[in-house]
């Protein structure tokens, strides 16, 4: 039985596993290319400061990039543990991709992994380079081929249903890769991994600064934080854009809740800047708004309306309505092939199929479905508003705050002063969480704010999951937060361990705190202030 | 390429890759079983985990990337599989849990305990999955308690217990000792001195155990257990549905195949010969010729279970017609060519790199070598 | 083509990242280093 209780375990599941391997995707994705940056001016200059730079940021990248691997098997695995019926219902053009991520890219990245690790004094210094580049390439690529996957989600194109196999089928692959949605996703979301990993540079460094250690080590990764982090927090805004301009075109409900939109405006609409959503009035009881901005950005026109949830929802119960007739022609074709007058219902009302699917979720017998039920549905195709208004809120002003972080970091780096502005160190340190919340927040915006659907009108969340026992979720979810806060205890304790040591890690004798070599070369005295420079 | 074939091809495409999976994962999941009975000190140890530091990774990718051809070519069999024997993939996920994090973590501190807990860790790591993947194939051939309902929505009412019936857990111990043996020879070429005299012993000891261990299965499967048979015509090109079909229950049905084909007999000779080839080069100290001996067996292994049941790959014993085949249990036309293209583009690709990375990388591990690259090494 | 935009972005923005740790070496990291070789005897601090 698909009970209530057995759905929102596996989702609780699901968000907490993926969120947690979000926690440590990003600084891969990211801190990969700044390895690329930092040896590249390695291989260039032979200058072998920025051999300890590829070494000692590359120490950190492996403790975090273990924890990557360990929770993204996690991921795989899911699918078909909680999400059965999910993996054969869209299996046909979901699993390509990732069969695909596993054979292009994540073979790529862990393959040379182990190189860049342990290839050093095996390799020269071009090989070596090379290597690296291959692994950030990896790392990347295996982003992109999962959010052509989740992009499908999203956005589900190229694909056709067949009453036969009783599942998705893929029509059209280079539709799948090309989807508009996935290329808008995965730009952002990698842009979104490289501010994170600058800002992890960039606040590291500023940490040594303010101790006034490791200077010219901590000096040059700055500058290359500063101005990686600055393309990329440019380019976390402008993607961003245009994955909500994709949202507006494939997924209106989304993109009325995230704006707590409940009417349709004339074009083009208002922004909301702040307000306070009331789901039960289906009203907002404050709001701040910015006129026509909102319609610009959406529809980057002056003429065309987005609809608000209102109308949405009276859109969708004609659809609901239509797709009972789907699935009751489809309940009868799957015991008779060739009843000839089922396939013709079916045939005529198969684009709605997916919404009279939401209705099994009250009643197994969907041609009985009462006015209540369909009422139910009809609400539940719109997500919750105030979760979506506000993570879409703070993440957004979160980019902007990296835009001027960097911006500001960049600016006194070009000009070199930027070891004298305590208050600019200060707050890199501080912020090096924030992309984080960001990213996490940016997450729960695309995916919450695609419920009730895993499949976006196709195959609603509530039938996608395995038909298992609910105490075997209790289980594996406890065994999931069990494992996962040891891991986590771990992996910071080991990440601040080595981050506070600093290059000194590497033992390579010149860096703060270590026995001083004799001749030139040495570090400086531990706890020289910053000021006096 | 028409349906029927493609459909053919990804049966041995699953194969190779899982015989990719025994055999490059497999060397490093038995150097796990082996750590803390090979390597008696600290500097030991890590020699044995730095024999394949640079490569455990890439490794166990052949492990994800089965997975996922899985999932893409056989989307009803990962989803039934998956959610029926949920726990057993839970432990084997939390077993592999050990892996990434024992290796990288395990020299960042100079603690005795917490190193020798992650050298525990890594050899649950390698132990844990084998068997488990070994009682899956036992309950394969034995059959699964599953059926799906008119919209394919599989249920499966067996339970986690039923699993650990004694055939399946005879499959999981030749499994263990298929990858021990494994470890075992990969160790033998990267190490020397007392290491190399134990995993010598170990190698030779596991190779005969698993060539025991497989025969005894074999007898079983041969006098023990029912098979299962379609009696229904096969359409190879039609649509896959496998409610279509009607299957019956047989006893020796597993050896069918055997009598229908005359080259199939050769499949489990081999891996007899391989076990036993292996052992003796074991013997002999020729490391490399043992490893591609056992490496060898790792296919003639699995691709005994794979003959015997084809064209079954996950057999119903509650309701057989349900039971999943090559034929009915696949992804569509033009999904199984297109993953075809992306193999045959990809595999050589990775083939050739990693055998790059192998050749940068080799020669034998010594503690002396871990003495004086404390800081950089696992 | 975001596809393509990326490939571009990102080698340009790898490009001027390690220009700008370039320019460091030109301009004040040099001055740090050459403070080094004088503030080689100091005792730790
Ligand atoms: C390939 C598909 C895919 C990908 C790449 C992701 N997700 Fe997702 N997500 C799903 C496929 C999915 C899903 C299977 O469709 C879920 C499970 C239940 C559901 O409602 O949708 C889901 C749910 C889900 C939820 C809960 C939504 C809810 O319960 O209402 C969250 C917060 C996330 N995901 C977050 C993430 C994060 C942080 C990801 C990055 C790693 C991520 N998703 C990648
Ligand atoms: C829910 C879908 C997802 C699945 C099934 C999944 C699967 C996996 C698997 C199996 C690994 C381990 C690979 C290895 O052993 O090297 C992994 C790692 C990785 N994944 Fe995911 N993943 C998912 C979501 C994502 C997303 C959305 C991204 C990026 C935007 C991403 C990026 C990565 C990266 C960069 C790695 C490398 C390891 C690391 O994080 O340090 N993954 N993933
Ligand atoms: C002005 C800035 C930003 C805008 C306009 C913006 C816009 C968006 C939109 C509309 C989505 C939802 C896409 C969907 O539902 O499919 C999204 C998702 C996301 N955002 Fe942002 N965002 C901004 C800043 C950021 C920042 C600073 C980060 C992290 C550092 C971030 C990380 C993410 C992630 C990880 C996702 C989920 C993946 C995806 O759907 O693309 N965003 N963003």
């Amino acid at each position: 039985m698909l009970t209530e209780e057995l759905v929102d375990l596996s989702r609780l599941q699901f968000a907490v596993t993926a969120l947690y391997h979000f926690l440590f995707v990003p600084l891969t994705l990211g801190l990969a290319f700044i390895l690329v940056i930092m040896e590249l001016t390695y291989v260039i200059t032979d200058r072998p400061i920025y051999k300890d730079m590829v070494r000692f940021w590359g120490k950190l990248f492996g403790i975090n990039f273990a924890l990557g691997v360990t929770t993204g098997i996690t991921m795989e695995f899911q699918f078909g543990t909680n999400w059965a019926y999910y993996s054969h219902y869209v299996g046909d053009i979901f699993g390509a991709p990732l069969a695909i991520e596993g054979l292009m890219a994540f073979f790529l990245e862990s393959t040379f992994i182990g190189l860049f690790f342990f290839g050093w004094d095996r390799l020269n210094k071009w090989k070596h380079f090379m290597v690296t580049v291959l692994m950030a390439v990896g790392s990347n690529l295996s982003a992109l081929w999962i959010l052509i996957a989740n992009g499908w989600m999203q956005d589900p194109i190229g694909a056709e249903f067949s009453y036969i196999t009783m599942r998705m089928e893929m029509t059209d692959f280079w539709a799948i890769v090309f989807n508009p949605t996935a290329q808008a996703k995965f730009v952002h979301t990698v842009s979104a991994g490289y501010v994170t990993a600058s800002l992890f540079v960039l606040g590291i460094s500023s940490y040594y600064l303010l101790k006034g250690r490791d200077l010219d080590f901590a000096r040059r990764s700055f500058r290359i934080a500063a101005g990686f982090g600055f393309a990329s927090a440019l380019s976390v805004i402008v993607l961003g854009d245009e994955s909500g301009y994709t949202v507006s075109e494939s997924q209106k409900a989304k993109m009325a809740a995230i704006e707590a939109m409940w009417e349709t405006e004339p074009a083009p609409a208002a922004f909301t800047v702040f307000a306070l959503p009331n789901e039960a009035a289906q009203r907002n009881d404050y709001e701040l708004q910015i006129p026509y901005v909102l319609g610009l950005i959406g529809t980057r026109s002056t003429t065309e309306t987005l609809p608000g949830i209102k109308e949405i929802k009276d859109k969708n119960r004609t659809r609901i309505e239509s797709g009972i007739h789907a699935v009751v022609a489809l309940e009868r074709l799957r015991k008779d092939r060739n009843n000839a007058q089922a396939l013709a219902t079916f045939e005529a009302h198969k684009a709605d199929l997916g919404f009279g699917l939401l209705l099994k979720r009250y009643t197994v017998d969907v041609a009985q479905a009462t006015p209540e039920m369909i009422q139910q549905a009809v609400d539940s195709t719109i997500p919750r508003v105030a979760p979506l208004f506000w993570s879409f809120r703070i993440m957004v002003a979160l980019g902007f705050a990296f835009l001027l972080l960097f911006g500001l970091a960049l600016f006194y780096s070009v000009k070199g002063t930027f070891i004298e502005k305590k208050w600019l160190l200060r707050w890199a340190l501080w912020f090096i969480p924030m992309p984080w919340i960001a990213a996490e927040l940016g997450w729960v915006v695309a995916e919450y704010g695609r419920q009730p659907w895993t499949i976006y009108g196709v195959l609603p969340t509530h039938i996608s999951v395995s038909n298992i026992s609910v105490g075997n979720l209790y289980g594996s979810l406890a065994g999931f937060v069990g494992f996962y806060t040891v891991l986590l205890v771990v992996e910071m304790y080991l990440m601040t361990k080595y981050a506070r040591l600093g290059p000194a890690s590497l033992g390579t004798g010149r860096y703060n705190g270590e026995t001083r070599q004799s001749g030139g070369g040495g570090p400086l005295p531990a706890g020289a202030p910053a000021n006096r420079i | 390429m028409d349906y029927e074939t493609l459909k053919l091809v990804w049966w041995l495409l699953v194969g190779v890759l899982l015989v990719g999976f025994a055999i490059m994962d497999g060397h490093d999941m038995g150097m796990g079983v082996l750590l803390p009975f090979v390597g008696r000190n600290d500097l030991e140890r890590r020699a044995v985990i730095n024999t394949v530091a640079p490569h455990w990774d890439g490794n166990q990718v052949w492990f994800i990337t089965a997975g996922g051809a899985i999932f893409a070519a056989w989307p009803l069999v990962y989803a039934t599989a998956f959610s029926g024997f949920y726990w057993a993939m839970m432990a084997a996920l939390w077993a592999l849990f050990f892996r990434p994090v024992g290796f990288d973590y395990r020299s960042k501190i100079q603690n005795p305990i917490w190193r020798s807990t992650w050298d525990w860790g890594l050899f649950i790591g390698g132990a844990v999955p084998p068997i488990i993947f070994g009682v899956a194939f036992g309950n394969l051939l034995l059959g699964v308690p599953f059926h799906f309902n008119d919209l394919m929505m599989s249920t499966y009412t067996g339970s986690f217990w039923a699993l650990l019936n004694p055939f399946a857990l005879l499959a999981g111990l030749v499994s263990l000792g298929m990858i021990t043996f494994q470890g075992a020879n990969y160790l033998m070429m990267r190490t020397e001195g007392d290491i190399y005299r134990r995993v010598r012993t170990a190698s030779m000891l596991s190779g005969s155990l698993t060539l025991v261990l497989f025969a005894l299965a074999g007898v079983w499967v041969a006098s023990g257990i029912d098979g299962y048979v379609i009696t229904s015509a096969i359409d190879g090109n039609s649509l896959p549905d496998p409610l279509y079909k009607t299957v019956v229950v047989k006893a020796g049905a597993w050896m069918l195949n055997y009598n229908r084909y005359d080259w199939a007999i050769w499949v489990p000779i081999a891996a007899f010969a391989a076990l036993g080839l292996g052992v003796m080069f074991a013997q002999l100290k020729k490391a490399g010729l043992a490893f591609w001996s056992s490496s060898a067996a790792a296919a003639g292994i699995i691709g005994t279970a794979g003959v015997s049941m084809f064209p079954f790959i996950m057999p119903s014993s509650t309701d057989p017609r349900s039971s999943l085949t090559v034929y009915d249990a696949v992804s569509s036309h033009l999904t199984l060519g297109l993953m075809l293209g992306a193999t045959v583009i990809f595999m050589p690709l990775i083939i050739l790199y990693t055998s790059w990375c192998y050749k940068v990388m080799w020669g034998k591990v010594t503690t002396e070598y871990i003495a004086a690259n404390d800081k950089s090494a696992y | 083509m975001w596809y393509f935009a990326w490939i571009l972005g990102v080698t340009m923005a790898v490009l001027l990242a390690s220009m700008s740790a370039m320019m460091c070496d030109a301009k004040e990291c040099a001055l740090d280093e050459a403070r080094k070789q004088g503030a080689g005897n100091e005792p730790h601090a």
